[in-house]
């Protein structure tokens, strides 16, 4: 280069340089000086990676908030609905089952691809947001059904014992047998904090029944679980015991294969594979018929 | 922008600077919320007190109106926008410059935002308020408050950024125009099919299940295509690999980080790259672990 820069022509990666006194600055205090670095990017090369990056989360964030939860509404959304469907039979089974779909996906995703071990706990926090702001917006405000009726069940811990297995044993396949195996086990337990309060019995017109149950009477709707309560027949039977147990570790064996199976199916759909175009459509766009063959 | 905010020295003569223009899609991003927003305040406002009935005039009036607006609006400005995409489309995307396709990969980025976004509330917030509907009033026909919102205007509205993000990529951006991206495909396709389920959902429910049980078998349509969203992972993984080669090249910084030569500002001591990262940092990798450079020892 002309060491005085005497008519220089310059290009983005001059502006660039031109800008490093202020932007090496703003770098210079910061922990992430030593990954901008080793990227070998200049600041404004970093800076549109960095944007890319919001762009990913943004993307990724609304469109699995809005796939994991329709997904779990839609096939085992009653359970999550109500407080008086948290029966101790179908409820930590179904529920588990259902919602380790998808975690497990985004975790090979986040894994493979990125070694971010965080794919089941994105999962499990963007479901429970969007669960809750449907919570919010739709069953409270426009209908008027309380929260304590309608609260959501959590995966959270299970999710986070799903990502802390894969960092651990770095294998899909143990990471189903011990992970998966977490996240079906403990969502009953981890669920129990919240619904303990719903577990006392109450007397009800002469019969003891549980407070779920009680609510569940106050604020009737469609689908009302009068099929749970024939299978049950003992109101407070609904809740706990040691079948909550035989259910929850049902789950967990359940959940080793539902883990495995979508964590190849979020290897499949994170490839980056192009099929081949026809040259009718390439010369659509300008592609010569040459070239595209 | 890089450059304009910057101080410059005189004798520099500038050809070029990386931007990107943000205005349509923040506005985008804004009249979608607006626009969801006020639907939701229009069920809110309109849903029990005229919605219960199908057959009142009210509910003539204050929702089969809206449905009568909304759907020739809605896909009438999907195809003018899928439309002028296409006749607009880049004839000489051969030789588009790296600058170009990098700004058309954030721009496709953008589209795929807004179509995550119009997702979230179709598949969440408006779902989630038709079983909350459904829960409260039973069924009535298949144009009630909740399904007039979300079966005839969220879905075209992501139907408009889903089809309009394919035929953007397709129409401007090289790979995408020399190969049909798979996982493209599957993401907007999959989503598109819930409209045809509409069908079978609104037939199996006009004649013989009620919309007592959310999770019915008869919605695991719904639930299957809505899985086709796990394909959007691959569209990004896409445009990843070309971003990696394209900042480079864009930037004119390569691995070794040799441009900082050219830097009269830029500390001469701080190389960058993987050679000089190897150079600063001396790892210590536990055997079978993955060592800093990313190679299994």
């Amino acid at each position: 280069m002309n060491p005085s820069g005497e008519g220089r022509v310059t290009s983005t990666a001059d502006i660039d340089a031109a800008a490093s006194p202020r932007e090496n600055t703003r770098f210079k205090d910061k922990k992430d000086e030593t990954v901008i670095s080793v990227s070998g990017l200049t600041p404004s090369a970093a800076r549109y990676s960095r944007l890319f990056d919001v762009l990913v989360v943004a993307a990724v964030v609304t469109i699995f908030a809005g796939a994991i939860h329709l997904h779990v509404m839609l096939t085992v959304g009653d359970w999550d609905m109500y407080v008086d469907w948290k029966d101790r039979q179908y409820w930590p089974l179904v529920m588990p089952v259902s919602m380790i779909m998808f975690p497990a996906a985004l975790q090979a995703i986040f894994w493979v691809n990125f070694r971010l071990p965080i794919g089941a706990t994105v999962g499990a926090t963007v479901l429970l947001i969007a669960t809750w702001i449907g919570r919010y917006a739709n069953w409270w405000i426009w209908t008027g059904f309380p929260f304590t009726e309608g609260v959501p069940s959590q995966a959270l811990a299970g999710a986070l014992l799903m990502d802390m297995t894969l960092i651990v044993l770095r294998n899909s396949l143990f990471t189903s047998i011990i992970g998966g195996f977490a996240f079906g086990f403990v969502f009953w337990p981890s669920n129990y904090s919240a619904l303990a309060p719903f577990y006392l019995p109450v007397e009800h017109q002469g019969m003891v029944a549980s407070l779920a149950d009680m609510i569940g009477y106050t604020f009737p709707r469609s689908n009302m679980p009068e099929y749970l309560r024939i299978i049950e027949r003992g109101t407070l039977r609904t809740f706990g015991s040691s079948v909550s147990w035989v259910s929850a570790a049902f789950a967990g064996f359940i959940c080793i294969f539902m883990h495995q199976l979508w964590w190849r199916l979020g290897l499949f759909a994170s490839q980056a594979t192009f099929l081949k175009n026809s040259d009718v459509v390439k010369s659509f766009m300008g592609i010569k018929s040459s070239v595209a063959s | 922008m890089s450059g304009d905010a910057l101080p410059r020295r005189a004798n520099v003569t500038v050809i070029k600077t990386f931007d990107i223009d943000y205005g349509l899609f923040a506005f985008a991003m804004v009249a979608l919320t607006i626009l969801y927003i006020s639907a939701r305040l229009y069920q809110q406002a309109f849903g029990f007190s005229m919605g219960l009935d199908a057959n009142s005039p009210e509910f003539d009036r204050y929702w089969m109106t809206l449905f009568r607006i909304e759907l020739p609006v809605l896909y009438g400005a999907g195809v003018l926008c899928w439309s002028y995409l296409f006749l607009t489309r880049d004839r000489s995307i051969e030789t588009v410059t790296p600058e170009t396709e990098l700004r058309r990969y954030f721009y496709l980025a953008m589209w795929l935002v807004v179509y995550s976004f119009c997702i979230f509330w179709t598949g969440s917030f408006f779902a989630d308020g038709d079983g909350v509907w459904h829960q409260t009033t039973l069924r009535d026909t298949p144009l009630t408050p909740s399904h007039i919102i979300l079966f005839y205007a969220t879905i075209p509205i992501y139907l408009f950024f889903g089809v309009g993000s394919f035929v953007y990529a397709m129409t401007r951006i090289p790979a995408f125009c020399r190969g049909v991206s798979l996982m493209h495909v599957i993401a907007v396709v999959g989503p598109f099919l819930i409209l045809p389920n509409l069908g079978f959902n609104e037939w199996g429910h006009a004649y013989w299940l009620t919309e007592e049980i959310f999770s019915h078998p008869l919605h695991w349509g719904f639930v299957v295509l809505g899985w086709c969203a796990l394909a959007l992972a691959g569209v990004l993984m896409q445009i990843v690999e070309r971003l990696r080669e394209l900042i480079p090249l864009v930037f004119k910084q390569d691995a070794a980080g040799s441009p900082t030569d050219a830097n009269p500002f830029r500390d001469a001591s701080k190389k960058c790259g993987p050679e000089a990262q190897r150079q600063r940092y001396k790892p210590t990798t536990v055997s079978g672990r993955r060592s800093i450079s990313g190679k299994s020892k």
